[in-house]
């Protein structure tokens, strides 16, 4: 029962070999440089692997959401230079739920910021959109932005080409574009009033589930290239992972990983059943944001001065941790809004409210 | 690298498991309101009538053969009533032990004759097992036991001395693990287990108070007692392998972090609907990390579920999450400690074992207490550096 059905082992294993034969320290260096690899993006197309989770007959490859979160983690993993939760997780979603086709190639969604808004009008049988929207996850490179505006009978979700819009560049602390975008009076290509469950804070939850499940990824990640290193650098004679010093920390961080990943897929699990969503997502991202700081630090502390350098790869794994904890919320952001429920809710109901299904 | 097999997707409790929760509530609701325990936080309170109370609802080796008094039921569902006791502090001292570690320890290498003499017995609440680790020289090193067993006409002859044993002066019998052959070397060879019941004559129980004056530690001198050969348990020799082999539902119960849980919801009552940002934040964070970690037990708990068609109710042997185990206990030991730290710093409050106030007294009750989590069943530093070998694998 818990244990992984057929299909998704089958997803994680052919996922897995996708991510490893193609991402290298090659292509994670000319990532780092143009913003992202296309080549890889390519590869994840011929996989249908950006589009699991959408339905089939809105265009998508299929599967659950938790299917998505098994890739994700993996993305997270192979540190992934690539818009996958942008695509599939956020805008593809608002898209087929708002039975609006899926465009073709790599998709970005926004806005990200709580205050940002996208004003929506209709004038001469077309959607015009305004607005500001700061660090727009990899909008200089996506094929269209996905918006989800305001209009003045409610939500519409519209699709836009950037092209249209300014794009200020900018980029997070992995050279991951975060671009600002100004729309002004740009007509969508395609728009529908937003679907059912699509709405700011639903967008808001899923891209903080995916970075927690990056996240997630990158741990086991840093975790491994922690231990690596440990097994084969040697000082005072003997190998550093013999040193009970380092091989507390490496427990250490052994256990922030493993925390992370059980949290961010369990997340994924409730949002799919319908379930305490709030509870959930804020939870994972909190627990993965934390261990994003304690095992980033233990990381590099284990490999001394070589782990801090362009050259050696861990930095692909500790500049993402840092800066999808940021992302979505940070780690006080949701603990003020779960703690502000729990109190609201008050001291009876919080044990079933944890428990409940 | 970690949990690779385990769905916490799919991770949710069915129906039966959700009913049964709500019959747990009611008759821990209805326990309280009879006034038939008081819940405190610390120790934990040995009550043999609530414990026959619980055991006759079926609550005690729950996950136990039929055959044996038990039940037959998921682990999963042990998890939920395990968890409604603690969320409650009821009085599990009685059977905590038989209940976790010695049942199943009976069940996987007991012979037919040891598991009819104690199993019904245990699940009917009638049989309290205490266990026999620690002695004055064996703390952390647990393979240096030096307590003796010679071998005699139809048994045992066992001299040595344990300590740090709770509730042996309220106990039946205890689990001794000790040396039936000299040491040649390998420490983890030649040690055994052995039932001793505690009335046996050459045996000795004498308090140690803890620090608050309460008592539940003891130390047991064993002098010449004779054990006959029927209550040695599974082989001779193979005690270590047997001690060590079923650790990880022991490491990663709810047990492990939800021992100051009752203090966390006295916090949230006593601070109000609308506390302030630093409040609010604190309680979100102690949420967060607490519903991590139990999605983290409830996985392995449901992973090693050896599943309705299994022998003797162990658990599953196929999938290993022994690092996962030990890092639930690593991790829920130290979330213990953040909810006492919150307590005394979002509230005026001072810890007070004699008041009516009950958030004083929880304060009070698991401050005192909090040096134990992170000793008992394997110190932290002891479980980091097992954890860290399990991850690096032999370092040559």
């Amino acid at each position: 029962m818990t244990t992984l059905n057929d299909v998704r082992l089958m997803l994680v294993e052919s996922a897995t070999r996708l991510f490893a034969d193609h991402v290298d320290d090659k292509l994670l260096a000319a990532a780092k440089r143009d913003g992202w690899s296309a080549s890889l993006w390519q590869e994840l197309e011929r996989a249908e692997l950006p589009l699991v989770s959408i339905p089939e007959d809105a265009g998508g490859a299929g599967g659950t959401l938790s299917d998505a979160a098994a890739v994700l983690r993996l993305a997270g993993r192979y540190t992934a230079p690539v818009p996958l939760a942008e695509t599939g997780t956020l805008a593809a979603w608002m898209l087929a739920a708002s039975g609006i086709a899926l465009p073709r190639g790599a998709l970005t969604a926004g806005p990200v910021r709580d205050a940002d808004r996208v004003a929506a009008r209709h004038h001469s049988g077309r959607w015009e959109l305004s607005g500001t929207l700061a660090r727009v996850p990899w909008a200089r490179i996506a094929s269209r932005l996905v918006l989800l505006a305001d209009a003045p009978d409610g939500a519409i979700v519209a699709c836009v080409d950037p092209v249209r819009c300014r794009i200020t560049p900018g980029a997070n602390l992995a050279g991951e574009p975060r671009d600002d975008v100004m729309l002004e009076r740009v007509a969508a290509e395609t728009a529908a009033p937003a679907g059912r469950g699509v709405d700011r804070e639903t967008l808001k939850l899923r891209g903080a589930l995916a970075r927690s499940l990056m996240m997630a990824g990158a741990l086991e990640r840093a975790l491994e290239l922690s231990v690596q290193y440990a097994q084969q650098r040697a000082q005072f004679g003997r190998k550093i992972g013999q040193f009970q010093a380092i091989q507390q920390e490496l427990a250490r961080f052994g256990g922030e990983t493993a925390v992370a990943v059980a949290a961010a897929l369990s997340a994924a699990g409730v949002l799919e059943r319908g379930g305490d969503a709030l509870l959930a997502v804020a939870s994972a991202k909190i627990r993965t944001a934390d261990a994003a700081r304690e095992g980033a630090l233990i990381a590099h502390q284990v490999h001394g001065a070589i782990g801090v350098t362009n050259e050696y790869a861990l930095h692909h794994a500790t500049l993402r941790l840092w800066a999808w904890r940021e992302e979505f919320g940070n780690e006080a952001q949701w603990a003020m809004r779960l703690g502000a429920r729990t109190q609201q809710h008050g001291p009876d109901p919080f044990w079933s409210d944890l428990t409940a299904a | 690298m970690f949990f690779e097999n385990v769905d916490f997707s799919a991770l949710e409790l069915p129906p039966p498991a959700l009913k049964l929760r709500e019959e747990v509530r009611a008759f821990l609701r209805a326990e309280v309101a009879a006034g038939s325990f008081a819940p405190r936080l610390g120790h934990a309170e040995f009550d043999a009538e609530f414990t026959r109370r619980i055991a006759a609802r079926g609550w005690i080796g729950m996950t136990w053969p039929k055959r044996y008094g038990g039940r037959e039921r998921p682990y999963l569902e042990r998890f939920v009533v395990t968890e409604e006791m603690l969320a409650a502090a009821a009085p599990c001292a009685a059977h905590w032990a038989a209940d976790r570690q010695t049942g199943p320890s009976l069940l996987r290498h007991g012979s037919d004759h040891l598991k009819e003499k104690y199993l019904p017995a245990i699940a009917r609440g009638e049989c309290y097992f205490a266990l026999g680790m620690s002695e004055p020289g064996s703390g952390s090193d647990l393979a240096s036991v030096r307590t003796r067993a010679e071998q005699v006409g139809g048994g045992w002859r066992v001299t040595g001395q344990k300590v740090w044993t709770s509730w042996a002066h309220r106990a039946h019998a205890f689990f001794v693990l000790c040396r039936t052959s000299p040491d040649s070397g390998d420490r983890h060879q030649g040690l055994s287990q052995l039932v001793v019941e505690l009335k046996s004559p050459g045996v000795t129980v004498r308090p140690i108070p803890f620090m608050d004056g309460r008592h539940s530690f003891n130390e047991v001198f064993l002098d010449n007692v004779f054990v006959p050969d029927e209550m040695v348990v599974g082989e001779i020799g193979q005690g270590w392998k047997q001690v060590t082999s079923e650790l990880a539902l022991e490491r990663s119960g709810p047990e492990r972090y939800m021992t100051t849980f009752p203090l966390l919801v006295e916090l949230i009552r006593r601070l109000g609907a609308a506390p302030d940002a630093r409040a609010q934040e604190v309680v979100g964070k102690l949420t967060a990390r607490l519903w991590a970690l139990r999605r983290m037990s409830l996985g392995i708990a449901v992973a090693l579920d050896p599943g309705a068609d299994s022998e003797n109710g162990a658990t599953r042997t196929s999938i290993d999450l022994g690092t996962e185990a030990a890092l639930v206990k690593d991790m829920g030991t130290f979330y213990e400690r953040e909810i006492i730290d919150a307590a005394r710093l979002l509230v005026e409050v001072e810890p007070a074992a004699a008041t009516l106030d009950r958030l004083e007294r929880y304060l009070a009750e698991t401050v005192v207490c909090a040096p134990i989590s992170t000793i008992r069943g394997g110190t932290t530093q002891v479980l980091r550096t097992l954890i860290a070998r399990r991850l690096l694998g032999p370092v040559k």
